[in-house]
């Protein structure tokens, strides 16, 4: 049996799991009900109203995506040592590394899953209010899986060697700075001082730039988005996502579960 | 038995807990060397705390030892594929409790590379094997313990390895499950299984193991047959007698006489082992009639006891 096979057989529970789990269809109705809601708000302006349906709409799908990745990506992990599960599991002929990569890979289709389910009814809303819909917003919403990708990475990293708690703190603080990090960069680079300047770079290279994976303005204006608005995000996330793998998988190689 | 290769060889196996912020470290194994042979039941004996379980998890590379060598199968324990021959029970096994047990055992049998074509066969089968065929298709949460722990040895043999650890199989059991334990482990003994067993209930391992290891404060104290331990120990007989005149009694030593009891022309004796022959001699002569001779041998638990004791004091 290759890897793959065993990743997937890891992949597949976590999505079995996630399905089973009650708690995230709340979280999805939730979202939905939220999109909805871009209507009533919408109805109180009487300029622009397909505009703040959608931004309402793609930020309600962005905060839940990026919540659900966060609540359930910290304890992808934990859940498994804290439940004793993990003995049975890594006592079989499987690779830490595998084990890993099946749980990220199964929490990363319960999210797309999850994308997939709050996009058509993003797209049934818009459609009942007249509100156009073009090739820009179904690049918006994919960019909001790849941003998810990176999430999930960064918070099993920190799964794999802390809390919960201390894992959904600095998961969430990462993802809100990483969507400052190229504002911060930016006025790192008006600085005079030559250490702000290079002291600001050198976040911005550490920290996701998560601010590339928003192309809501875009889609909400009709903006022309060009191929490598998608194409340079999606190649940034993948690559952003392996080497936090990469780090989480050095961790978890040499965790000790007493 | 002892022509028999090791499947599991331990040697010099040293492992340390680092405390958290102001506490001490913890050492937990201390030089631990021990082997277990193809086809035995062996006993990882132990009180609580001892190091039974830390050797085990370092066996199953889900701890790593700071110093020493264990191999099982002739592989060094960090590498992951000689597993497919090895199966393992955790102690108080815990499982995805929204599967069934039906589902968390071809979810066992796929991780382990078991053939999708074999899959379902070996699971129905083993479902049967561990008595739950009735509650293949009932989420593990609605399970009692004793289901668990039948669950937690049906995985680990899902794969049908070569070598099974079990980790304190009868731990919180009733007399019943208990049994049932037992039973399978003989199963697996008679069908060539090598078993290793961490226990502290001494019974069980009297009555199954070929051969023990004793482990205390993180050191190994004794291995080998428990029952050759035991042989060892006789010490004194228990004899009891119908008939027997007066002039016996008062031909006995003072240190016969001493474990004399007695209702009637019915005595029992505690002698030393040695004088067994020279009393029953007398006895018979005497025109007694011999009820009983029971050897009093010491109980695994009293050796464990005092081995333990010594590491209490060392």
């Amino acid at each position: 049996m290759s890897g793959i096979e065993r990743i997937l057989a890891i992949a597949g529970n976590t999505v079995r799991e996630a399905i089973r789990h009650r708690v995230l269809y709340t979280l999805v109705f939730f979202a939905l009900a939220l999109i909805g809601t871009g209507v009533l708000l919408a109805s109180l302006s009487y300029v622009e109203r397909e505009r703040i349906l959608q931004d309402v709409g793609f930020a309600a799908i962005r905060v839940f995506a990026v919540a659900i990745a966060i609540f359930v990506g910290i304890h992808l992990v934990h859940r498994e040592v804290d439940r004793r599960t993990i003995f049975t599991i890594l006592s079989k002929p499987i690779a830490r590394s595998e084990f890993l990569l099946g749980k990220y890979f199964g929490l990363l289709v319960t999210l797309w899953l999850q994308i997939a389910v709050m996009g058509a009814g993003f797209v049934v809303i818009s459609m009942l209010a007249g509100a156009p819909l073009e090739v820009a917003h179904a690049a918006a919403l994919g960019l909001v899986a790849a941003e998810v990708a990176v999430v999930v990475s960064v918070a099993l990293l920190f799964s794999a060697f802390t809390t919960p708690m201390l894992a959904s703190l600095f998961t969430a603080g990462l993802w809100l700075i990483g969507h400052l990090s190229r504002d911060l960069r930016a006025l790192g680079a008006q600085s005079e001082s030559d250490v702000v300047r290079r002291a600001t770079e050198a976040v911005y290279r550490v920290l996701p730039d998560l601010s590339a994976f928003d192309l809501t303005v875009h889609a909400a204006r009709g903006l022309e988005i060009a191929a490598s608005d998608v194409v340079m995000p999606l190649a940034y996330a993948f690559g952003y996502a392996t080497l936090v793998l990469f780090a989480a998988t050095w961790i978890f190689e040499r965790r000790d579960f007493r | 038995m002892s022509e028999r290769r090791a499947v599991v060889s331990v040697e010099a196996l040293s492992k340390q807990f680092q405390g958290g912020i102001g506490r001490r470290a913890k050492r937990a194994l201390r030089d631990v060397t021990f082997s277990v042979r193809e086809g035995e039941i062996f006993g990882f004996v132990g009180p609580n705390g001892a190091g039974k379980t830390t050797t085990l998890k370092i066996l199953m590379g889900l701890i790593r030892a700071d110093a020493g060598r264990a191999t099982v199968l002739g592989h060094d324990v960090r590498e992951t594929e000689f597993r497919r021959h090895v199966g393992f029970l955790p102690e108080a096994p815990y499982f995805y409790d929204y599967l069934t047990g039906r589902e968390v055992l071809e979810f066992y049998a796929r991780v382990c590379g078991v053939e999708r074509a074999r899959r379902r066969e070996r699971v129905e089968t083993l479902l049967e094997w561990v008595g739950l065929s009735h509650a293949g298709d009932a989420r593990l949460r609605t399970y009692s313990k004793g289901m668990l722990q039948r669950v937690g040895i049906a995985q680990a043999l899902v794969h049908d390895p070569q070598v099974v650890f079990l980790d304190e199989p009868m731990s919180g059991l009733d007399p019943i499950g208990r049994k049932e334990i037992r039973d399978l482990v003989v199963r697996l003994h008679a069908e060539g299984k090598t078993v290793f067993m961490n226990t502290h209930i001494l019974s069980d391992v009297e009555m199954l193991c070929h051969r023990v290891a004793i482990i205390v404060q993180g050191e190994i104290r004794y291995e080998g047959d428990p029952h050759a331990m035991l042989e060892g120990e006789v010490r004194d007989t228990d004899v009891v007698l119908t008939g027997v005149a007066p002039a016996l009694i008062e031909s006995l030593d003072a240190s016969v006489q001493g474990g004399l009891r007695g209702v009637g022309d019915r005595i029992e004796l505690r002698v030393p082992h040695k004088a067994v022959g020279d009393l029953l001699g007398k006895a018979l002569a005497a025109g007694a009639e011999v009820v009983s001779v029971s050897p009093r041998r010491a109980t695994l638990e009293s050796l464990f006891l005092t081995a333990v004791e010594q590491g209490g004091r060392q």
